[in-house]
C-alpha cells in the first residue's frame, strides 16, 4: 500500500502574537512506498509528530488530503477509518501507550480483539521473542520499564502485520543494543514483507537503516540525498 | 489470556474504582427501594385501618373515652377492658339515621400461669359484625364454634393448637391475614365463648366491674345510613344513651393519616436529596475518571477503536457498575426491611402493612433498572466528550 | 496474610457480635416480673453456639493445617445458630415481642453471614492447599 500526502498542512489558532494562527506543518507532499523504510528527522518542535499523526489518520489536516492507494483517508467516516487503523495501519506513538488493566500479551492483541478477528498470538509471541520481552507476556504494564513498554508498543504494531507502520521516536527509551534490534526489525519487516515503514526520529543511528530520509524544519520538509 | 468482554475486564482489574462507584450507586438504590417500601407499607396500613374501621361512629362507656388509649388499642393492640350494658346496642339502633350496629366485647388475658399468652381477646357477634367479620371470614369459611378462636397474624399460635385463657382451653381455628394494625395482635371469638371467658376471669378474681351478669359489651360499632349527617347522628347518640360516649372514627383516622403524610413527605424529601447528591457526585466522578483515563482511551483509539466503540464501552462499564450497585443496595435494603419489619412498625407506631410480594419484586426490579439507567446517563456526557478527544493530542499530554 | 484467613477474621468478628449482642443489644425479652420466657433459653443456646463459632474462627486463623476442616465444621454450627431461635427452641408467642422482633432476625442474619464466610473460606483454603501439593 502506498501512502501519498498532497499539500497536507496543520495550523493552530493562537491568541497572542501578530497573526491569529500559525502553521505547525506547512503544506507538505510526500510519498511512502512499500518495501522500504522512510525516516523523518528534525529538531524537536519542528512538527514531525503532527505530520505523522495526520498521515496515520489520527489528526485531521487543516488543508490537503492523505491517500491510501487511491482512498482519501479523511473522506472515510470514523467507523471505517478506525477499522482501517486496527488492521492495516500500525502505530507506535510517543510515550506510554498501554491499557493498564490488560496484560502485555492482551495489550498486543488488542487491535484484533476490538474487531473480534482471530488473534495473531503466534506472530505476537514470535515478535516478543525477537525483541526480548517474551517472559513479560502475563505482566501488567505498570510492572514494566520504559524500554519494555516501548517494545510492547512496537510488537503491538507489528503483530497485526499492517500494510503501513508508523513509529514516533520508537528508540527513544531504548539502549544501544535494543535500538539496533528494533531498527533492524523494522528494516527486515519492510523489505521481507514488502510493507511501508515510516519513522520519526532525531537519532542519527536510524539513518543507516533508512531507504529514504526527509528532514523537517519549522514545519517545512525537504528530501535528503542518500 | 482473559476472554471476557473489555468493559468487564476493566471493572474486574480495577476493583477499587469499581467498588467505590458501585457503593455510591448502592446508596441510591438503598434509599429508593427502602424509602418506597416504607411509604407503601404505611399507605397500605392506613388503607387497611380504614377498611377495618368500616364504622362511622363507635360507642364506648364514658369512662373509656380517653381517645389516646382507644387509638392505641387499634394501632398497637394495647389491651384494655371496659364494659357497659348490652342494651346499649338496642338503644343505638333506635336512633334515627343508624343503619347498622354491632357489639364487641374486650377482655385482656394475663401474663400468669392461667393464661398461655398475655393478649387482647375480642368477642364479636358474627351475625351483626361488619368491621372484623368480613376479614375473619376470608381465613375461616365456617362459623366459629364454642371455645373456638381465630388469632391475628402476630399471635404465634398455629391452627389446631390450644391456648389457655383464664384456664379455659380455646382451640385455634384460623390465623388471620395481616392488617398492619393492632387487630393483628388480638384473638377473636364469638359472644358465647366470650361470656365463658368473662365468667372464668371473674372466678380468677379479675374484677371487670360487670354489673349485670351475662349481658355486657365493650363497644358498639355504628354505620350511619347513606345521606344521613354523621355529626347529627353522633350527637343524637350522645344525648339518647346515658353513660356512653359516641366517638367519630374519622377523627382517629385523620390523626393517623396526618402523621403518615408527614412521614411520607420526609421520606420523599430524603430520597430526592440522596438522588440529587448522588447524581452530582456520579457526574463529577465520571468526568474525573474519564479524564484520568484519557491516555488509555487514546491507546484504544489508535488500536482501532471507533468513537462509537469507546462510548459504548464507557456506557457498558458504568451500566455494569450500576447493576452491581443497584443489586447490592436493593439487597441490603431487603435485608433490613423484611426481617426487621416488626421493629420498624413498632418504632413508627403507625399502621404498617407490607406490600404484596409481586409489588415488592416489581419495585426491586425497578430500582435496579433505575440504578443502571442513572449510572449510564451520568456517564453519557463524559463518554461524549471522550469520543471528541483527538487521540494524537491525548497521547502527547501527560507524557 | 493468606486470602483464606480473611473469612476466619470476619467470622471471628461476627461471633463476637453474636456473643456480646446476646448479652446486650440483641438480648431476648426481659419480662417485668423477672420470669424467664422460653426465649431466654433460646438466647442462652445462641450464646453457647456463638462461643463455639468464635473458637472455630480463632482455630482457622491460627492453625493453617486444619483450616479447611475447621471451615467445614463451622457450617453445621452456623446451621444450629440459624435454627435455634424459634425452630429448635420456642420464643415468645407474639411477633411484637423483642425476641421475635430483634433477636431472631438478627441472629439468623449473623449466622447466615458466618455460614457464607465459612463456605468461602472452605473453598479458598482447599484451593490454596491443592496449589501447594
Amino acid at each position: 500500500m502506498t501512502v501519498k500526502a498532497e499539500g497536507v498542512s496543520k495550523r493552530y489558532f493562537r491568541k497572542a502574537g501578530g497573526a491569529n494562527y500559525f502553521y505547525a506543518v506547512q503544506p507538505v507532499s510526500l510519498e511512502i512506498a512499500p518495501g522500504g523504510v522512510t525516516v523523518l528527522t528534525g529538531r524537536s518542535g519542528s512538527g514531525k509528530t503532527t505530520l505523522l499523526n495526520m498521515l496515520c489518520g489520527l489528526l485531521r489536516p487543516s488543508e490537503g488530503s492523505v491517500w491510501y492507494d487511491g482512498t482519501d483517508l479523511y473522506a472515510l467516516d470514523d467507523k471505517v477509518l478506525s477499522r482501517l487503523r486496527s488492521g492495516q495501519i500500525g502505530i507506535v506513538p510517543q510515550g506510554r501507550s498501554a491499557v493498564d488493566t490488560l496484560t502485555v500479551l492482551e495489550n498486543i492483541l488488542l487491535p484484533a480483539r476490538l474487531y473480534r478477528r482471530p488473534l495473531p498470538e503466534a506472530a505476537a509471541v514470535q515478535w516478543m521473542e525477537k525483541l526480548g520481552i517474551a517472559p513479560l507476556r502475563d505482566a501488567r504494564p505498570t510492572e514494566l520499564s520504559g524500554g519494555e513498554l516501548r517494545r510492547m508498543a512496537i510488537v503491538r504494531a507489528l503483530a497485526q502485520e499492517p500494510e503501513v507502520l508508523f513509529a514516533d521516536e520508537p528508540t527513544g527509551d531504548l539502549d544501544d543494543e535494543n535500538t539496533r534490534l528494533v531498527l533492524s526489525a523494522f528494516r527486515d519487516y519492510a523489505h521481507e514483507k514488502e510493507k511501508a515503514v515510516f519513522m520519526v526520529t532525531h537519532e542519527n543511528d536510524a539513518l543507516q537503516y533508512a531507504d529514504r530520509v526527509y528532514r523537517m524544519d519549522s514545519g517545512n520538509i525537504t528530501r535528503q540525498p542518500g | 489470556m482473559n476472554k471476557l468482554p473489555l468493559p468487564l475486564v476493566n471493572l474486574l482489574r480495577k476493583p477499587g474504582r469499581t467498588l467505590a462507584l458501585a457503593l455510591l450507586i448502592a446508596f441510591l438504590a438503598l434509599a429508593v427501594f427502602g424509602g418506597s417500601v416504607v411509604v407503601l407499607s404505611l399507605r397500605g396500613g392506613l388503607q387497611s385501618l380504614e377498611a377495618r374501621l368500616g364504622a362511622d361512629i363507635i360507642l364506648v362507656p364514658s369512662e373509656a373515652q380517653s381517645k389516646v388509649s382507644f387509638q392505641n388499642m387499634f394501632l398497637q393492640g394495647t389491651t384494655g377492658a371496659f364494659y357497659m350494658d348490652a342494651s346499649v346496642l338496642d338503644k343505638a339502633l333506635e336512633v334515627e339515621g343508624v343503619e347498622k350496629a354491632a357489639p364487641q366485647t374486650f377482655l385482656a388475658s394475663l401474663k400468669a400461669d392461667c393464661c398461655s399468652i398475655k393478649i387482647q381477646v375480642i368477642g364479636i357477634d358474627p351475625a351483626l359484625d361488619f368491621t372484623v367479620q368480613p376479614w375473619i371470614s376470608r381465613s375461616l369459611s365456617r362459623e366459629m364454634g364454642d371455645m373456638d378462636v381465630a388469632v391475628g397474624c402476630k399471635v404465634e399460635a398455629d391452627v389446631g393448637e390450644t391456648i389457655r385463657v383464664y384456664d379455659q382451653r380455646c382451640k385455634v381455628t384460623a390465623r388471620l391475614e395481616p392488617t398492619g394494625t393492632g387487630l393483628d395482635t388480638a384473638v377473636y371469638c364469638n359472644m358465647d365463648t366470650m361470656n365463658t371467658l368473662l365468667r372464668a376471669a371473674e372466678e380468677k378474681g379479675v374484677s371487670h366491674r360487670i354489673e349485670s351478669g351475662d349481658s355486657v359489651i365493650s363497644a358498639v360499632y355504628v354505620k350511619v345510613r347513606d345521606g344521613a349527617d354523621i355529626d347529627a347522628v353522633n350527637s343524637c347518640l350522645n344525648g339518647h344513651i346515658r353513660k356512653v360516649t359516641a366517638v367519630r372514627t374519622r377523627s382517629m383516622i385523620t390523626g393517623v393519616s396526618d402523621s403518615l403524610a408527614g412521614i411520607s413527605r420526609t421520606v420523599t424529601i430524603l430520597i430526592a436529596a440522596v438522588w440529587v447528591l448522588a447524581i452530582v457526585i456520579l457526574l463529577l466522578t465520571f468526568v474525573l475518571i474519564i479524564r484520568e483515563r484519557s491516555r488509555e482511551f487514546a491507546v484504544l483509539r489508535l488500536a482501532g477503536a471507533s468513537r462509537g466503540m469507546l462510548s459504548r464501552m464507557v456506557l457498558r462499564e458504568s451500566a455494569l457498575c450500576g447493576l452491581l450497585g443497584g443489586v447490592a443496595g436493593t439487597g441490603l435494603a431487603a435485608l433490613l426491611l423484611f426481617p426487621f419489619a416488626q421493629l420498624i412498625e413498632s418504632a413508627l407506631n403507625l399502621p404498617y402493612l407490607m406490600p404484596e410480594t409481586g409489588t415488592v419484586l416489581l419495585l426491586a426490579v425497578g430500582t435496579v433498572l433505575l440504578s443502571v439507567g442513572v449510572a449510564a446517563l451520568s456517564s453519557v456526557t463524559a463518554a461524549y466528550r471522550l469520543s471528541r478527544v483527538d487521540p494524537g493530542t491525548a497521547l502527547r499530554e501527560g507524557n | 496474610m493468606k486470602k483464606s484467613m480473611i473469612p476466619a477474621g470476619v467470622i471471628l468478628v461476627l461471633s463476637l457480635v453474636i456473643v456480646i449482642g446476646e448479652m446486650t443489644f440483641l438480648a431476648p425479652c426481659l419480662h417485668e416480673d423477672g420470669a424467664f420466657g422460653p426465649c431466654h433459653w433460646a438466647g442462652r443456646a445462641l450464646l453457647g453456639t456463638g462461643c463455639v463459632l468464635g473458637v472455630l474462627a480463632a482455630l482457622a486463623l491460627g492453625v493453617k493445617r486444619v483450616r479447611p476442616g475447621v471451615y467445614l465444621s463451622a457450617l453445621p454450627v452456623c446451621a444450629l445458630g440459624i435454627l435455634t431461635p424459634g425452630t429448635l427452641i420456642d420464643l415468645c408467642h407474639m411477633s411484637t415481642m423483642r425476641c421475635r422482633m430483634v433477636t431472631q432476625p438478627s441472629m439468623i442474619i449473623l449466622f447466615s453471614a458466618a455460614m457464607l464466610c465459612a463456605l468461602i473460606g472452605a473453598i479458598l483454603s482447599a484451593r490454596e492447599r491443592s496449589h501447594h501439593e
